[in-house]
């Protein structure tokens, strides 16, 4: 089997003529940093059996020709997206606002407000898209939101509860009671540097930026994932509180689970590495490169990418 | 002492009544000879009740007053009906006249088990009839010592009879209450956190009428003084009491920079009647905090009515609704009266209509034309479960005042927010799931507001099992 990159790179040089490999060729040569990150990943070379474990890989999702479009109005954002994951990978999605980044996410967990019109997704094998978004969740995808809602009423507590219930029900688990839980998920909230009082209030109401965004990571790390989409996490929160974050989240890692994050930042991925980060622009992936390729965003901007060709 | 007769009034053995009741008896009879002279102007079915409550109710001096002057008011008062009158447009209150009325029996022999309150100072009402009243600051009416705290309470009593919004349901407590619960809090007393809990319980006849009773309450909170009364209607005995009907009054009066902390649970039979008035009037810089939770009777109305009586004050109002059985109907009519600077008050309705459920809101607010800088808040929130539910609601905010910040908003919907299902599916729970944990948290939205924790987790409990029964049914 094709190792995942190789998979990436062809799929960006068929969707768009454009980016093809070749005519990246010569911008290689002008900026001999990104050459090296697009022909042997720097985060990986440092590894000498990357290349080799990742072959190793099993395949966690693979999406092909994914289209997809707003329900209400028919609008299309996505426009032919090509992505694989393997287990143990962290993959990083970055791009202008409205590139499609966060539908892609959503279109992923199947949110009501978009339909697939076009496509395949494969999670661990399975087709994704004739899956129930509780379904999707229970086969180990789990996304945070960019905007978490609040649910006015339901305690924090509460709403943890029924989902891990919800997971250990399909696990063939007995129901944990709601002593039981608690201390599984206190260890969570101290892990998080969270307040416990958090899991009285009600989900996400009058939570601030960070504690919104911390209360997701805190439900990732209390129900686990086989692959974690971030969508924004580090938006609305300082310094120290994406530290406690990005902590949790590699305490999360393992060779096996995945994570795919959306970021603008680099502070972010200083602190989660990724293996793989893929640049989106109108609804496509146009580029993959290693981390590198980040850092070169965030000094030039996405007109730097452009600029390639 | 015999029950006194209304219509003739034929000399009996015994002590003769006093003064006051003479005077009552005299307004009273006139009642009888009007019903011939001037039928147009009477109701026979509302002096036929007056009669049944006048020939029930025991003497009771300090209330003669009011007894007299609702008397009066109940000559010439027709039986609502939904044309002819204005705040019963929507509501239908025929189920009252089903049955014919009774009135409980003097002596309560085979009275059902009365519950037990776990909290120090309470209040039980059987059947309409005080039964007990123990508390630093409770006791009856008739067993209050003379002095300030007398004086202060039959004063007030006295003067509800120029309550001016009263309807035909106010007047009929008014004749029929035997005695009054007097919740008193000297000044500056503090005993918002030692709840006075109210417990009224009601039981059912025999099925073939409408067993009446009329409960009243007055609650006064002396200047700085801070109290809190938990209100608790339920039905006992067999069928959860069955068919009654519960018309209670509540009067409050909280003075300078007093606070009432108001809880009130509903939870009548299925076939009962609940009609019920609670008046609140607030002096400069108190407060007055009030959460109602009602689910059961087939009948519910509540006329909640507030009236400002300086500058300053602050008004929060969260109600709940559920009508989780067929043609059950609740009935939310609240009136606020702003009529001096600077108040404050923040008002949220919720209900929830299943089967062929009817919900009705009138949520009047009145900024006149002193009542400048009033900051006033309204929100009303409806959830129709079936496509046979029915609510109408009725915001309305009359502003004459010219220099105030209002706002209100009214929200009916058929459907949960789908965001909110969907945050629920994204962590693997399933959209049924979802639902029942939304509804129960629509409910619970108010519910919580209740501050303490006992009332609060049996009210959420009783939610719980009612919208799991109305799910069931559907």
């Amino acid at each position: 089997m094709a190792p995942p990159f190789a998979v990436a790179v062809a799929a960006v040089s068929s969707s768009s003529p454009l980016f093809s490999s070749s005519s990246s060729r010569p911008i290689l040569r002008r900026h001999p940093l990104l050459g090296s990150i697009s022909v042997r990943p720097r985060h990986r070379s440092a590894v000498a059996s990357a290349a080799a474990t990742e072959s190793a890989g099993k395949l966690l999702l693979e999406v092909h020709g994914l289209t997809a479009s707003v329900k209400e109005t028919g609008q299309q954002i996505l426009k032919g997206v090509d992505l694989t994951i393997r287990e143990g990978e962290v993959h990083a999605i970055m791009g202008k606002n409205g590139s499609g980044k966060s539908t892609l996410t959503k279109v992923l967990v199947g949110h009501p407000h978009y339909e697939v019109t076009g496509g395949t997704i494969l999670f661990k094998g399975e087709n994704l898209i004739d899956m129930e978004p509780e379904e999707r969740s229970l086969a180990g995808l789990f996304m945070s939101f960019q905007a978490p809602i609040e649910i006015p009423g339901v305690s924090n507590y509460d709403f943890l509860l029924m989902a891990i219930n919800a997971r250990r029900e399909k696990d063939g688990l007995p129901a944990l009671g709601p002593l039981e839980f608690y201390s599984v998920v206190s260890q969570k909230v101290e892990a998080l540097k969270m307040e416990p009082k958090i899991l009285d209030r009600n989900v996400n109401e009058g939570f601030s930026g960070g504690e919104r965004k911390r209360n997701e990571i805190l439900q990732l790390s209390v129900l686990g994932a086989d692959l974690a989409l971030l969508d924004e996490i580090d938006s609305g929160l300082d310094v120290d509180a994406l530290e406690d974050v990005a902590h949790a989240v590699n305490g999360l890692l393992t060779p096996q689970n995945s994570v795919l994050m959306i970021t603008h930042y680099q502070r972010l991925l200083d602190l989660i590495k990724p293996s793989y980060v893929h640049i989106m622009e109108s609804g496509k992936i146009v580029k993959t490169g290693d981390s590198s390729l980040a850092s070169h965003i965030n000094e030039g901007g996405y007109k730097s990418i452009a600029s390639f060709v | 002492m015999s029950p006194p007769s209304l219509c003739a009034a034929p000399p009996r053995a015994g002590p003769p009544p006093p003064p006051l009741l003479r005077l009552r008896r005299r307004a009273v009879s006139s009642v009888a000879a009007s019903r011939s002279a001037a039928p147009s102007v009477s109701d026979d079915l509302v002096l036929r009740i007056a009669e049944q409550l006048e020939d029930a109710a025991p003497s009771s001096p300090l209330l003669d007053p009011l007894r007299s002057a609702s008397a009066l008011s109940l000559l010439t008062t027709p039986w609502p009906t939904r044309r002819s009158n204005e705040a019963f447009r929507f509501t239908d209150i025929s189920y009252l006249r089903s049955l014919p009325i009774s009135t409980p029996t003097r002596t309560p022999g085979l009275a059902p088990p009365t519950p037990s309150s776990d909290l120090d100072s309470h209040v039980l009402f059987s059947d309409g009839r005080l039964v007990a009243a123990s508390g630093a600051h409770v006791s009856a009416l008739a067993d209050m010592p003379p002095g300030h705290a007398r004086d202060r309470a039959a004063a007030a009593v006295a003067a509800s009879a120029r309550f001016s919004h009263r309807d035909i349901f106010y007047d009929f407590n008014a004749v029929g209450a035997s005695d009054v619960a007097v919740v008193y809090v000297p000044e500056w007393a503090k005993m918002a956190d030692d709840p006075v809990h109210i417990m009224f319980a009601y039981s059912g006849s025999d099925g073939a009428s409408l067993m009446m009773s009329n409960p009243r309450v007055l609650v006064i909170a002396e200047k700085g003084a801070e109290v809190a009364i938990v209100e608790e209607h339920f039905g006992v005995g067999e069928e959860d009491g069955g068919c009654y009907w519960a018309n209670p009054v509540v009067d409050i009066i909280v003075e300078e920079g007093g606070r009432v902390v108001h809880s009130y649970v509903q939870r009548q039979s299925p076939a009962a009647a609940h009609t019920k008035w609670t008046t609140v009037q607030q002096n400069t810089s108190s407060k007055y905090e009030f959460v109602e939770v009602s689910t059961g009777a087939r009948l519910n109305r509540h006329n909640l009515h507030i009236q400002q009586l300086g500058p300053e004050t602050e008004t929060e109002l969260s109600t709940f609704h559920l009508t989780s059985q067929n043609k059950q109907i609740h009935d939310l009519h609240s009136r606020l009266i702003l009529d001096h600077p600077r108040g404050f008050s923040r008002q949220l309705h919720k209900l929830i209509a299943c089967g062929t459920g009817n919900g009705i809101f009138d949520g009047n607010i009145q900024v006149n034309r002193y009542a400048q800088q009033t900051d006033a808040g309204q929100q009303t929130k409806c959830l129709l479960l079936s496509p046979k539910a029915v609510v109408n609601v009725k915001p309305n905010l009359q502003i004459i005042a010219d220099d105030v910040k209002c706002t209100h908003g009214a929200a009916i919907s058929g459907d949960l927010d789908p965001n909110e299902l969907f945050y629920f599916q994204a962590r693997g729970v399933d959209a049924k799931t979802a639902t029942d944990a939304l509804l129960f948290s629509f409910g619970a939205q108010v519910i919580n507001r209740i501050p303490f924790k006992a009332i609060e987790k049996k009210a959420l409990a009783q939610l719980k099992e009612l919208l799991a029964v109305s799910r069931q049914n559907n």
